[in-house]
């Protein structure tokens, strides 16, 4: 039976490792401060798929991002999706001989669904994250692109159904409200999902603990969640909050 | 060539820094190319894959790689392993993007996993799924029946009654995890992405 997924994300910005929260980055540390507090590249550790996403606000360095995304998955032999700022079919093929095996495209959903196309031609839909951003207003769950800086025309209902007719493989769906709070999943943001409910869905924003991440694992709409907290799950933490959640009853694999 | 190098055929789609890393892991040579004499000298080629059959079969043809992995596997101690589309790739065709002929090395066609209102699944299958194995596998020996290994594929071949050896996964429907036919090895699953038991599965391989 296939699994569930508890995933870690990473947001990089020129070298450094950042903490988010509502969309507001903070640095925390490098590559070595990275492989000293968690050790991805132990091939022991325990996580069901790595999420490295580039969110460098102004001059993004493709070469060096794909450089450290080496070093990042030297020796950790688990899943990784690669992205940010993905304009061309060449900066994705860069990404994906670099270690990853799918690339997440955010900001080219809106601007050029044509890329979109052009990447699951050469690629497969398989290989595709369709990473959308939602928050909250008025009431409303509306769409933000550009890391979150940007408000769409979009509501959430509305651009997932476009998103259902794109050649992708994946839904990553974040909550720019819950970002980095460790206040727990979204769980309203779901009631507009219906039209994706074929795709496999990663949500993500507002975890904090053991008992968020079986919550969100227990929702028969999610597949995975994912957290980008750099902090609460240092050391051994992830682990642990698996050995929790498989305890939970939460279909997990074993390594 | 030197007997601890192994030889990653790059068609310019597919994860090789994994698979290159997984190989070095294992304390043997990687080496990404996609020079012919190189690949028709090898005695053991990977060829990996992500990316659509089409694409990757117009490219390995334009380029003569077909005919570099057949000039290898004339020598009765070459051995090939396909790795997700690179599994694929050795069936005889595909329906992906249109029905394309593939390199025709195992009888098998990849088709479109199977959805069904009764059993209606998520497509792609994307994450760790079991697998059950053949009695006297080589890929799987010493690997436990609660092994998990990460798909992430559309597509797949499908069960047959041939002399090949299959390793099944249920996803909605029955398909082919893994194949062993002679020299010709397949693993729908990333092995280089499933942890130390993939690790395993291409140490198995390389032995």
């Amino acid at each position: 039976m296939l699994t569930k997924r508890l995933i870690f994300a990473l947001l990089y910005d020129s070298g450094s490792f950042m903490l988010s929260r509502n969309f507001r980055l903070q640095k925390i540390g490098d590559l070595n401060w990275l492989e000293d507090n968690y050790g991805f590249s132990n091939v022991g550790y325990q996580i069901d798929e790595l999420v490295v996403v580039d969110v460098s606000r102004q001059n993004r360095d493709t070469a060096k991002f794909c450089e450290d995304l080496k070093q990042l998955t030297r020796d950790c032999f688990a899943p990784i999706s690669a992205g940010g700022g993905i304009k061309t079919l060449e900066h994705a093929r860069e990404l994906l001989r670099s270690g990853a095996d799918k690339v997440i495209i955010n900001s080219a959903l809106h601007d050029q669904p044509e890329l979109v196309e052009n990447l699951a031609s050469e690629f497969g839909r398989q290989c595709i994250v369709a990473s959308v951003d939602t928050q909250k207003i008025d009431n409303s769950y509306r769409v933000f692109k550009h890391n979150g800086t940007v408000e769409t025309a979009h509501s959430l209902d509305e651009f997932l159904l476009r998103c259902a007719g794109l050649p992708v493989g994946e839904i990553y769906l974040t909550s720019i409200d819950r970002d980095g709070t460790s206040n727990g999943l979204d769980f309203e943001m779901l009631k507009h999902v219906a039209h994706i409910k074929d795709l496999p869905l990663i949500i993500k924003g507002g975890i904090g603990n053991a008992d968020h991440i079986i919550a969100g694992l227990s929702d028969n709409r999610v597949d995975a969640v994912a957290t980008a907290h750099l902090l609460n799950f240092m050391g051994n933490g992830l682990a642990r909050a698996r050995e929790l959640a498989i305890g939970g009853g939460i279909n997990l694999p074993r390594f | 060539m030197a007997n601890n190098e192994v030889v990653i055929i790059d068609f310019g789609m597919g994860n090789l820094w994994s698979v290159a890393s997984a190989i070095k892991f294992l304390g043997k040579i990687p080496i990404i190319t996609e020079d012919l004499s190189k690949i028709s000298e090898s005695e053991t080629l990977i060829l990996p894959g992500v990316g659509s059959f089409r694409r990757a079969m117009n490219t390995i043809r334009n380029k003569s790689i077909d005919k570099a992995i057949f000039d290898s596997l004339q020598n009765p101690k070459s051995k090939l392993l396909g790795i997700c589309l690179g599994m694929q790739l050795l069936g005889t065709s595909s329906t992906e993007h249109g029905l394309t002929e593939g390199l025709g090395l195992v009888q098998n066609e990849v088709v479109r996993l199977a959805n069904s209102e009764i059993n209606p699944i998520k497509i792609p299958h994307v994450g760790f799924n079991k697998v059950q194995m053949p009695r006297d596998s080589k890929l799987f020996e010493q690997i436990s029946i609660d092994a998990y290994f990460y798909f992430v594929h559309s597509y797949a071949m499908q069960i047959l009654n041939d002399s090949s050896k299959y390793t099944i996964t249920t996803y909605g429907h029955q398909f082919v995890a893994a194949i062993e036919s002679g020299q010709v090895f397949g693993t729908q699953f990333h092995p280089e992405k499933s942890q130390k038991n993939g690790l395993k599965v291409l140490e198995n391989f390389l032995r």
